[in-house]
């Protein structure tokens, strides 16, 4: 039984140092792995006869395809990823202009008049979906489908539940308001603090996928690894944030609501908001299966740091507009 | 991409990101001014003060000016409005209301002191408009 340490390179969450665990203690010969996040190190025993470069081959061929490497010298990537920062920034910020310059250019207020019908609920769930919107509810997709995709957890999986939550929780929802009339009314506060909320979180998972914090990674405790971890697996999580996304504040979805609210019946309101919801969808998906083809491309790091920046960016803007919704600062600006 | 050339290219973005920003209200400004000009937005009619605003992408005029201390109602104008100005939050008289699409609200906020400022804002914020009382 010996004992090596390697390098590893591509620890970027802190679910990594578990994944990596996992992985290599199931390998035949392996016993005891433990990574080193901060120090970015992996040590494991063996039984095993290969050199010490033989068994770094072989053990990053089996965490390869998660984005880790070992290596017996520390490799120096410093270079490489300032490189990707200074493209990612104008990428991420070209993005940003061209989005606001779409909300200033005026193409997107057609005159939808008359009574909400399905067609017209999913015309204008087309519309929201590249509106002002997208910063709060565009920005949130991309932000937790980049970290998940980062992340590397069945992806695809939770992203289809993610949407499925979504459509359901609309249609669902839409009913309830179409059968329940106007008896309810959905809080402003309540919404508003929920956009501060998300645009909070989006600041955060973007300065996270920019790299951040990638050089100051705090080795919690195994217990909140394992916490974080179990929460990235449950099926029921991405649900329930496509539920979630019917409460975030979005001037369609709150004239929407208001729609299936007075439809009258249940089937009216159903249709209502799941025509809006399935307008929303295109978009929605391109971001969330879009973000996830990047990450599995070579351009995968040049992809989580652009999408940092869109997403601070939005973040800023949404948590800027929150504030000044709730009355708490005054408006700044005025798209 | 080299390191120059990508520090220009930014600063070239943040300043369009600006101008976007900060020089769109300005021009919006102007446009309002033309607007508070040509057209009055406030009647007074039997001793009430009706402004009326118009509520579709942002509210127009975005600047208004109104006479003080007489008893006033605002009246919101939709017309197939979806978007964020339908959710109207006027915190000074704790008024929160989602418009309905196409129609008329009146909403009345009573005599206001000279000097003061009626700010309305959208639910998600990034519309607003002023009323200047005097």
């Amino acid at each position: 039984m010996k004992t090596y340490t390697f390098h590893v390179s591509g620890t970027h969450c802190a679910s990594c140092k578990i994944l990596i665990e996992d992985i290599l203690n199931e390998q035949i010969g392996i016993q005891n792995t433990h990574v080193d996040l901060k120090n970015e190190i992996v040590s494991v025993e063996t039984e095993l006869d290969n050199s010490k470069h033989e068994l770094a081959e072989l053990l990053t061929e089996k965490i390869k395809h998660n984005g880790y490497t070992l290596s017996v010298e520390k490799i120096t990537k410093e270079d490489k990823n300032n490189g990707v920062i200074w493209q990612a920034i104008p990428i991420g910020l070209a993005f940003l202009v061209l989005f606001f310059i779409l909300q200033k250019s005026g193409i997107l207020n057609l005159g939808i008049g008359g009574t909400a019908t399905p067609a017209t609920s999913f015309i204008i769930g087309l519309i929201a979906s590249v509106s002002s919107c997208l910063a709060i509810v565009g920005g949130l997709v991309l932000s937790l489908s980049a970290t998940v995709s980062q992340d590397n957890i069945s992806d695809k999986k939770n992203f289809l539940l993610f949407h499925i939550g979504r459509l359901v929780s609309f249609a669902i929802l839409g009913g309830v308001l179409g059968l329940i009339g106007n008896a309810i009314g959905i809080s402003f506060t309540f919404t508003a603090i929920l956009g501060i909320t998300a645009s909070a979180v989006m600041i955060l998972l973007g300065l996270n996928l920019v790299g951040i914090f990638a050089k100051n990674k705090i080795a919690l405790s195994p217990a909140i690894f394992n916490f974080f971890r179990k929460i990235e697996h449950k099926t029921l999580t991405p649900l329930i944030i496509g539920f979630g996304t019917f409460f975030l504040p979005c001037g369609f979805t709150q004239s929407m609501q208001v729609a299936a609210l007075s439809s009258g019946s249940f089937m009216s309101g159903l249709l209502i908001m799941s025509a809006f919801a399935l307008g929303t969808l295109p978009m929605l998906a391109l971001l969330s299966f879009g973000s996830m083809s990047f990450a599995h491309s070579k351009h995968a790091p040049l992809f989580f740091k652009s999408a940092g920046i869109v997403v601070i960016g939005l973040g800023l803007f949404a948590l800027l507009a929150g504030l000044a919704g709730l009355g708490i600062i005054n408006p700044l600006f005025s798209i | 991409m080299n390191k120059t050339a990508s520090i220009i290219l930014t600063i070239a973005l943040v300043i369009g990101l600006g101008i976007i920003f900060v020089g769109s209200s300005k021009s919006n400004d102007n446009k309002n001014a033309v607007l508070s000009q040509g057209i009055q937005n406030s009647v007074i009619k039997d001793g009430v003060q009706y402004i009326t605003i118009n509520a579709k992408s942002g509210y127009f005029p975005k600047v208004s000016t109104a006479q003080a201390g007489i008893p006033t109602k605002l009246i919101v104008k939709t017309d197939g409005t979806y978007d964020c100005s339908a959710s109207l939050a006027i915190h000074s008289i704790r008024y929160q209301k989602i418009l309905p699409q196409t129609g008329e609200t009146e909403i009345d906020i009573g005599p206001q002191k000279v000097g003061e400022t009626l700010q309305g804002v959208c639910g998600m914020g990034m519309f607003s408009f002023q009323i200047k009382f005097s």
